[in-house]
């Protein structure tokens, strides 16, 4: 019988077919598959010795996308669970971190951050010495383990209903299913150049690293300070030809394009994190005319849900394609019965990329990743929508995106959508009825109409009862670091607005 | 009329303000602007479409780089740079 496939199977695969060949390269650096298995081995040895056994946790905070990656292939190496952080989880957050997974090694070489684990007692190993660490000793020290495929080896914490984040548990796998089905949807090639501007944290940024490999293909990790204004360049001189984006990269994507002279060599985008704007798209395709846009939907707990056909968007538009293969996804209603097409209900998910819970949260695990009959895994994800005769997925919103005004059942998702296509707005965000904005939603939107012409727009585009019946100019939507509107930020910005 | 390197700093420091939505002032030439304002990659972006408002300044996305976004200093540089390059054009 031949070993298990594990997490780190793609990178040993890619390096023996491909040694030579750029894995992963940075502004300022660059690593070939071969040295890369190389230093994760090495390093998967200093883990050992450092006291890292099966099932401890790695935890992991560098800006270097190349530090992260050995460090999460040396902790798969070791039998260990890793969890990569955002270096802006800190202080408060970042003890919460150490406090719930306990790891026993945190890889980082930020004084702050370190000085937080040393205070927890947590093992402090700096980037360089996991980067350079020296093969092991002939005959000398422990052998490394030898994890199952059932085995946790990655931890990735997320914020969501619950006040403080929890990890998502994901064994190996879970994960190499998870790869292995959405790269059947994209199909990376391995002449490609994988541009991702998401961080390591952000688990759809983590994927890109697997997905490369299984490819054989060279990512190009860009930094903060990259993607911003100078995004396009970036794209040029890597010469990307997939990038992997979030709408507000997209967008910024779109105003820098609509006034270059070259256009990047961009074959393929795909979205995430939410819903990218029709008119976004459509700078983009016609600035690229070669350019195929994939959207999708999932979330962290079984890390991807359903993508679309490239530019399927356009036969189908507003939905997020349809299940990854060997998955299903369908709706329920409250009572758990499964509900037919066109029926709105709560997504669930089935399959084997299905995670296996959140960690030390029984309770929650089992409300989210219900067992059906008390034995089949499905995951109850907490979003809405409906499915088509064809099983295309249309995300209508987060429980919590669900509100009730004037008696009727409304999801700000779907609100957003319809301001977003009045013409002279940018981008727009719904506050749910709360206390703070007297009882009624809140529509913010950025551009230059006059509030009372947004909402006057929008009737024609949506139910009469669904517009707000208040509408705000922001000069711009805050955003967390997924990407994602700021809604408590927001709050704050027009309450302020309103009483300066 | 030229612009000074104080005029781009006050420019700065005002669309700074718009964008972070909190007054910014006091910028040295060694402020960086990701590390100690803050800034990510979507209001880098903003704050630069402010200040082509403001200057009078349109820049070309294809040279842009990241180095010019380092600190108020290459900042400058880059803004009377592009400045002078327009009058000259």
């Amino acid at each position: 019988m031949t070993a298990p496939r594990l997490l780190h199977s793609l990178l040993d695969e890619a390096a023996e077919a491909t040694p030579g060949r750029t894995a992963l390269e940075t502004a300022t650096d660059s690593v070939t598959y071969g040295a890369l298995a190389t230093a994760s081995r090495n390093a998967a040895h200093l883990l050992r010795t450092a006291g890292v056994r099966r099932g401890d946790r790695v935890v992991i905070s560098s800006p270097d996308a190349i530090t992260v990656t050995v460090a999460v292939h040396a902790a798969s190496r070791a039998g260990a669970m890793f969890s990569v952080l955002h270096e802006q989880v800190r202080e408060r957050p970042l003890e919460h971190v150490l406090t719930d997974c306990e790891p026993a090694v945190l890889v980082t070489d930020d004084p702050g951050v370190s000085a937080t684990a040393t205070a927890h007692g947590v093992r402090v190993l700096g980037s360089r010495e996991v980067r350079e660490a020296p093969g092991p000793r002939e005959g000398a020290g422990p052998s490394l383990p030898a994890p199952l495929a059932v085995d946790a080896v990655c931890l990735i914490y997320t914020s969501g209903t619950t006040s403080l984040p929890k990890a998502v548990v994901c064994t190996h796998q879970q994960m190499l299913f998870a790869v292995h089905a959405i790269q059947d949807r994209l199909a990376y090639r391995a002449d490609d150049v994988v541009y991702s501007p998401l961080p390591l944290s952000f688990d759809y940024g983590l994927y890109q690293v697997f997905l490369t490999f299984l490819a054989g293909a060279r990512l190009r990790a860009g930094s903060v300070a990259e993607t911003g204004p100078p995004l396009l360049r970036s794209l040029e001189t890597s010469g990307a030809t997939v990038l992997a984006s979030v709408p507000s990269v997209s967008d910024r994507l779109a105003w820098l394009v609509r006034r270059a002279r070259n256009r990047p060599r961009l074959r393929l985008l795909t979205n995430t994190g939410a819903a990218l704007a029709d008119t976004t798209i459509a700078t983009l395709r016609e600035a690229m005319p070669t350019l195929s846009v994939q959207l999708m939907y999932g979330l962290t707990e079984c890390k991807r849900a359903t993508i679309m056909p490239p530019d399927g968007d356009l036969r189908r538009p507003g939905s997020s394609g349809t299940a990854l293969p060997g998955t299903e996804v369908f709706t329920i209603g409250d009572d758990g019965a499964r509900l037919g097409p066109g029926e709105i209900g709560q997504f669930v998910v089935r399959g084997p990329h299905v995670m296996a819970g959140y960690w030390r949260r029984p309770e929650l695990t089992a409300e989210r990743f219900h067992l059906r009959e008390g034995l089949f895994p499905e995951l109850r994800t907490g979003d809405y929508g409906r499915l088509d005769e064809d099983g295309y997925l249309y995300f209508s919103g987060r429980r919590d995106d669900l509100y009730k005004e004037r008696g009727f059942r409304v999801s700000a998702t779907e609100v957003e959508a319809a301001a977003r296509r009045v013409e002279g707005v940018a981008s727009a965000a719904v506050l749910p009825p709360g206390p703070e904005n007297g009882g009624t939603a809140v529509l913010a939107v950025v551009g230059d109409l006059a509030p009372s012409e947004v909402l006057d727009r929008m009737r024609g585009l949506i139910e009469e009862y669904k517009i707000p019946r208040r509408c705000v100019p922001v000069p711009e939507l805050p955003v967390n670091t997924n990407g994602k509107t700021d809604r408590r930020a927001l709050t704050a910005l027009i309450h302020d607005a309103a009483h300066s | 009329m030229s612009m000074s390197r104080a005029d781009v700093t006050a420019a700065l420091e005002s669309a700074l303000s718009e964008v972070l939505d909190r007054k910014v002032t006091g910028l040295t030439g060694e402020t960086r602007l990701f590390d100690d304002l803050h800034l990510d990659s979507t209001t880098m972006l903003e704050t630069l479409m402010h200040l082509e408002d403001s200057l009078g300044l349109e820049v070309d996305p294809e040279e842009l780089e990241a180095d010019d976004f380092e600190t108020v200093d290459t900042f400058t540089d880059f803004a009377l740079a592009q400045l002078a390059g327009e009058r000259a054009a």
